[in-house]
């Protein structure tokens, strides 16, 4: 169907906006191009994901940090985004809620564990 | 959450500072969830192979630290504040047990599954530039928690995609590598079901 491999310098043209998928970044740098292509591999993709479809994924990912934002702004304190607002907009969503609730505790852990190795060690 | 390469991921604060005092080089930075929460991650992740010999150390601390949380002969008045402590010990325990099931299972990895099973727990996106796009939105400067929470749950994001994409593969007969028309399929099946945030569209009741 379409050329995937082919041209990469056309990456940003490829992606039509029949998609539904907003496109309208295509002119900005990749700011995720390497990790995107790990995440992929680590998700079950080929280990040399297509350039175009870690586009896709970028643009994606970026347009739902974007909403995420947008929306955060909007609720609790307006114009600023704390951690209560992201938790509140991803309770309907079981995976993300979980998963920001561990990394949260393990932060707090963590830092919990650093102040008192650091405590540990300047007694000693 | 269970981590089989290392021992004790979900440690109390005690068994944290107890810990601190055997192994200060290691114990401090077992994260569970490496690459988006501590920057000495990747130390970790190097040590954490050397752990396993010390596992059945740290299984004793817990179930050392458990016996605190008795309950037996306990006033009523007390009853409340130690039922979450009940709660505390069982779910301490089936954690240990899905640890156990993990490092099972991750021992009978293949290489390419273990190559695989290596990039999906270290890949991350990196904290500045996801700062950065944030603040860029907001136009003032985000907490390192809201960085954190937000990684977290873009790469969960990304990985829905990815899966569905692999789904929308497998169901019209191509083989990875994923190309755009799946991940365009993908995304469709993913709005349908409301997991993609859109409000771009208004919707206007009356007209």
């Amino acid at each position: 169907m379409a050329d995937e491999e082919d041209e990469p310098g056309f990456d940003e043209e490829v992606e039509d906006g029949s998609s539904g998928v907003d496109v309208g970044h295509g002119k900005r740098k990749r700011l995720f191009s390497k990790e995107l292509r790990c995440m992929m591999y680590g998700f079950g993709d080929d280990q040399n994901p297509y350039t175009e479809s870690v586009d896709i994924l970028e643009d994606l990912v970026i347009e739902f940090i974007t909403e995420m934002t947008h929306k955060a702004m909007s609720i609790g304190r307006q114009g600023r985004v704390q951690v209560e607002d992201i938790v509140f907009l991803i309770r309907k969503d079981p995976r993300k809620f979980a998963r920001v609730k561990d990394l949260l505790t393990m932060n707090e852990e963590l830092k919990r564990a650093r102040k008192a190795f650091d405590e540990a060690n300047y007694g000693s | 959450m269970a981590d089989p390469a290392r021992i004790k991921p979900e440690a109390t604060p005690e068994r944290a500072t107890s810990a601190n005092e055997e192994r200060p080089n290691v114990k401090p930075e077992e994260s569970d969830d490496v690459p988006i929460t501590a920057k000495p991650a990747d130390e970790n992740k190097d040590s954490s192979s050397q752990d396993q010999p010390k596992e059945e150390l740290k299984s004793e601390m817990a179930a050392g630290e458990d016996e605190e949380e008795g309950t037996s002969g306990q006033p009523s008045s007390k009853r409340l504040k130690v039922e979450p402590e009940k709660k505390k010990e069982k779910r301490q325990k089936v954690d240990e047990d899905e640890i156990q099931k993990m490092q099972v299972l991750v021992s009978s990895f293949s290489e390419e599954q273990l190559n695989r099973y290596e990039m999906y727990r270290r890949s991350a996106f990196p904290k500045a530039a996801i700062k950065r796009l944030i603040q860029s939105i907001t136009g003032s400067s985000v907490s390192q928690n809201v960085v954190i929470a937000m990684s977290g749950i873009s790469k969960v994001f990304a990985g829905e995609i990815v899966e569905e994409a692999l789904d929308v593969c497998e169901k019209w007969g191509d083989t990875p590598p994923l190309q755009p028309k799946h991940m365009r399929e993908a995304v469709r099946r993913l709005k349908s079901r409301d997991q993609i945030p859109n409000s771009k569209h208004k919707n206007i009741l009356f007209h």
